[in-house]
């Protein structure tokens, strides 16, 4: 065959097919206490009889001893906790995304709890001095704003319903060895 | 040849219901707990860990990786998942074990079925091009299997309200349950309906539930179990995916899983059958050759409990369960998956 006689390039087909999907659950009994103690101010968890890991939210049982938790293991913890990791992400206009400037994306080990309270906003210091090891504390929304909107029984979900952002307390910087096995 | 010596020596199901308040973990948690309890074993022993399920229905990617916390993954374990029901994760551990260098294996299968739309989460398994953009949801396709058996001349809608009738009065003895009672064929062919020729009672009910299995091999099988339910046979085979390219009205894909899996048509004391839809026990009662009298889902099937995703191992623990508790000596359970009895696995299993 000639190059001549080549077929020219065909196009491509191309079909849309857009899917949404549609699911709709209540809390768990757990989630629905944790979420009632953050709309009240209040970050709790349960606590492994066993471990004594701390998991926020409770998840019922301890992944680690795969014991069960219930509400008698349910613990307070601070809402104050440190910098253990972070991003700054420089947004890319996708679908779905709202951010349209620079914004932090950091993991919080709050005190008192064994893991990280992932994708939280750092404010109230220039971006590029966020830093492992950084004290800060929660800014809670007004009481009358906070909802349960984004906690979800998927393993998954936010504390942005309830919490700005978290803010440098001022503290001195926490000693590495306390939350470096928090770091990834 | 596969070894024989692999069998079930503990399981645990969880009661179906409509709507679970708890997390598919927290299902998950008490079930594997128990399961490894009725075996014997300590969790840490579990020479390898496999699960079903479905990050569709749970409505997040990634959603079974929080499964394996029921497990305990750490210190870190030797795992794998199917997207599958439970059964094909049997039969992933059962290959597991053929290699021979472990001893015993744990399997599971979940689903909560509550939070979405059955009929829009299943359409999304067919295929992108012709199917799924119609929306055809599972109650459709089976109303279409069900004309076609009633065209082929092959059955009535009585037929199914017999299968509806005998699997509810049989799930009356199923504390796992989730329908049961005692119905009579006449007052159910006078309900209207949901997609002609089926009927509300036709269909399976929405359920949550969740499933666990221990496998141990040889001599570790007879140390955990007093009487173990010896898998003899397990296969699947697997069909055309266009419903519209095979007949519906038979399951020539359960007849070849059975005969691969060593089933020679001798008798059998227990059948659990995934017979989702009430015409589908008519085509696979067909398919395996059984007999009027052979016992069929005496659990009451999945017209009375269908946690999707653990329905199909459901059905290998309640053959192992007789089988163990000494009510059967030899039985037969099948899974399926896909649409209308696309895929299906025979598992035949043996008491000493």
């Amino acid at each position: 065959m000639t190059t001549s006689e080549q077929a020219a390039p065909k196009e491509n087909l191309v079909m849309e097919h857009l899917v949404s999907l549609h699911y709709s659950e209540e809390l768990t009994p757990i989630l629905e206490r944790y979420v009632d103690a953050l709309i009240d101010g209040r970050i709790v968890g349960h606590k492994c009889p066993q471990c004594s890991r701390v998991y926020v939210p409770g998840k019922g049982y301890c992944p680690i001893c795969v014991v069960p938790t219930s509400e008698k293991d349910e613990v307070e913890v601070s809402d104050h906790g440190t910098v253990t990791g972070f991003t700054i992400i420089t947004p890319v206009a996708y679908y779905g995304q709202e951010e349209t400037e620079p914004f932090v994306y950091a993991s919080v080990l709050l005190d008192g709890a064994s893991g990280n309270l992932g994708g939280q906003d750092v404010v109230g210091i220039p971006r590029d001095q966020v830093h492992s090891g950084l004290r800060v504390r929660a800014i809670w929304k007004p009481k009358d704003q906070r909802t349960g909107e984004g906690v979800s029984n998927r393993g998954w979900g936010s504390v942005a319903s309830v919490i700005d952002a978290f803010e440098p307390t001022g503290e001195p910087d926490m000693e590495r060895s306390k939350y470096e096995e928090h770091i990834f | 040849m596969p070894a024989t010596d692999i069998a079930v020596v503990g399981y645990a199901q969880t009661r179906s219901v409509r709507r679970a308040r708890e997390s598919e973990v927290q299902l998950l948690v008490p079930t594997v707990a128990t399961a490894l309890e009725r075996a014997g074993l300590d969790r840490r022993e579990v020479g390898f860990t496999c699960a079903g399920s479905c990050d569709y229905l749970t409505g997040g990617p990634f959603a079974f990786v929080s499964n394996l916390e029921a497990a305990g993954a750490w210190p870190p374990i030797s795992e794998s998942h199917v997207e599958m029901d439970g059964a094909w994760a049997l039969y992933e551990a059962w290959v597991r074990l053929q290699h021979g260098d472990i001893d015993t294996a744990l399997v599971f299968g979940s689903g909560k079925s509550s939070p979405s739309d059955p009929a829009e989460v299943w359409a999304q398994q067919l295929d992108p091009y012709y199917l799924a953009p119609l929306g055809v949801d599972p109650v459709s396709l089976a109303g279409l299997q069900a004309r076609a058996l009633i065209d082929a001349g092959k059955a009535t809608e009585r037929d199914f309200a017999e299968v509806v009738a005998r699997s509810r009065r049989a799930a009356k003895d199923n504390a796992n349950a989730q329908v049961s009672g005692d119905v009579d064929v006449d007052p159910l062919l006078q309900e209207p309906y949901v997609r002609a020729p089926l009927r509300r009672a036709d269909l399976p009910p929405i359920s949550d539930g969740a499933v666990a299995v221990v496998l141990a091999r040889g001599d570790r099988a007879r140390a955990l179990s007093k009487r173990p339910a010896w898998i003899r046979g397990l296969d699947h085979r697997i069909e055309v995916h266009q419903p519209g390219m095979r007949d519906l009205t038979v399951s020539s894909s359960t007849t070849l899983a059975a005969r691969k899996a060593g089933y020679d048509g001798g008798p059998l004391d227990v059948v659990e059958l995934s017979a989702t839809f009430s015409p589908q026990e008519l085509i696979l009662r067909d398919a395996l050759g059984l007999g009027a009298d052979a016992v069929v889902n005496p659990s009451g099937g999945p017209l009375a409990a269908n946690p999707v995703m653990a329905t199909g191992l459901v059905r290998i623990v309640e053959v192992a369960q007789r089988i163990s508790e000494g009510g059967a000596r030899r039985g037969l359970a099948h899974a399926t998956g896909g649409q209308v009895l696309q895929h299906n696995l025979v598992c035949l299993m043996e008491g000493d």
